[in-house]
């Protein structure tokens, strides 16, 4: 059975936002207007902060890609009153959109702010129509939705798998926005598996001490690992400081 | 005679309460799948004549059931095959087919088999498990002219009762996302 997990490599992240758009393309995401965003009712699985640090003439930006972090021990599960999120057997956050009643309880538990409430019927303009995801269920009115790893590609590989009398090969899949970056910043796979190019980069990473994750210190063991940036001009940083 | 106020209580409250659970039921009943009647098709296709007369596969016809999730309709290219052959003189639906082909129209069929909403099912998973079209749809080649009916509930209970049997996942993730 696998883990699934992700490293987002920020030392790589250019920021160019191609994730944030290949997920609203897979995941029928609805489209967000500049109106949803004033509202801050905006609905982005993986959403691209930006932070700038320093004063005017040497002044950076800095990019942090910020999708569901799978939290093993997540906040968001035991407050659904009617178990509409819950943890798969792989390691997935998931939600049922079936029994969402949309309290909203989850979205408020959540630290990372990644769970999104569909506070309108989601409307495509026609041109749009034929590019929805056939294999991805458009969220009516009132439920909850967040990143859920595609999980659908997941459940498409291991059927395949399956019919093909076999195991899942490593890193046989990927995420979308995985899938569109290009500069291959974010890293999907099995974090159980040794081979996988997850487990390998976090062992890489490990020895040069930049591995973190968002939050860590509420205990909730997300499954997003990040790797910290390689400042060339900050020398003197200490080793394992975040 | 003591009790007979009593005992008409509760057999009007037993009566009260039976009706809703009456109405529940029917409902049930009248809407589940398999109760509704057979729907009207643009062209009449007798399974039987294909599967019990000429001894077609069903995948000869529904070709990615055994390699895809949709079981798929065949296009009219591939029925015309054999019907360029067969003669259509006399035969209403047959010339409808020819027309529609003629002109390029595909051909609109009504849906059958009615899955619940915000459900995924994979055809291709479940034949290479070794089940047969017949678990699920019945015996379609021996459905004749008024059309395919849905013999099998196929609702979630339906569904998470044989995934049991079969030690299948029961995990909401495996038909729900």
């Amino acid at each position: 059975m696998p883990r699934w997990g992700m490293v987002i490599d920020l030392d790589r992240c250019i920021g160019c936002g191609a994730c944030v758009v290949a997920c609203q393309a897979e995941n029928n995401v609805p489209i967000n207007t500049e109106d949803v965003y004033h509202q801050r009712r905006a609905i982005a699985w993986i959403r691209l902060e930006r932070y700038w640090e320093g004063e005017f003439p040497n002044v950076k930006a800095r990019y942090i890609p910020v999708p569901c972090m799978q939290c093993t021990n997540a906040p968001c599960e035991p407050v659904c009153p009617v178990y509409a999120t819950y943890h798969t057997t792989e390691g997935i956050n998931m939600q049922v959109y079936n029994r969402c009643i949309g309290t909203r309880y989850c979205s408020i538990n959540c630290h990372w702010h990644v769970r999104f409430f569909n506070f309108w019927e989601p409307k495509w303009p026609d041109s749009l129509k034929n590019q929805l995801n056939p294999d991805v269920t458009v969220r009516s009115r009132g439920v909850m939705e967040k990143c859920n790893f595609c999980v659908h590609r997941i459940v498409k590989a291991e059927q395949k798998a399956k019919v093909e009398g076999r195991a899942l090969r490593t890193d046989e899949v990927t995420t979308a926005c995985a899938q569109a970056c290009p500069t291959n910043a974010i890293v999907f796979g099995d974090l159980d598996d040794p081979n996988s190019a997850v487990s390998q980069l976090l062992a890489q990473a490990e020895k040069e001490h930049r591995v973190y994750r968002l939050l860590e210190d509420l205990g909730t063991d997300p499954k997003v690992y990040y790797l910290k940036k390689i400042d060339i001009e900050a020398t003197t940083a200490p080793a394992g400081a975040h | 005679m003591r009790y007979i106020r009593l005992i008409l209580f509760v057999l009007v409250v037993l009566v009260v309460m039976a009706i809703p659970l009456a109405l529940v039921l029917a409902r049930t009943y009248f809407l589940s799948p398999t109760a509704q009647p057979v729907k009207a098709q643009p062209i009449q296709f007798p399974h039987s004549v294909h599967v019990q007369a000429l001894g077609l596969d069903c995948t000869y016809c529904h070709r990615n059931a055994t390699t895809s999730a949709q079981a798929t309709l065949p296009p009219l290219e591939l029925c015309m095959q054999c019907h360029k052959i067969v003669p259509t003189q006399g035969r209403p639906e047959l010339e409808k087919l020819v027309a529609a082909f003629q002109q390029d129209q595909p051909i609109l069929w009504n849906k059958v088999h009615q899955l619940p909403d915000h459900t995924h099912f994979v055809h291709s998973v479940h034949l290479s498990f070794g089940f047969q079209c017949s678990t699920c749809h019945g015996d379609v080649g021996a459905m004749g002219k008024p059309g395919v009916k849905q013999v099998r509930d196929l609702r979630m209970g339906d569904c998470i009762t044989c995934h049991q049997q079969n030690g299948a996942r029961t995990d909401c993730s495996v038909c729900h996302y």
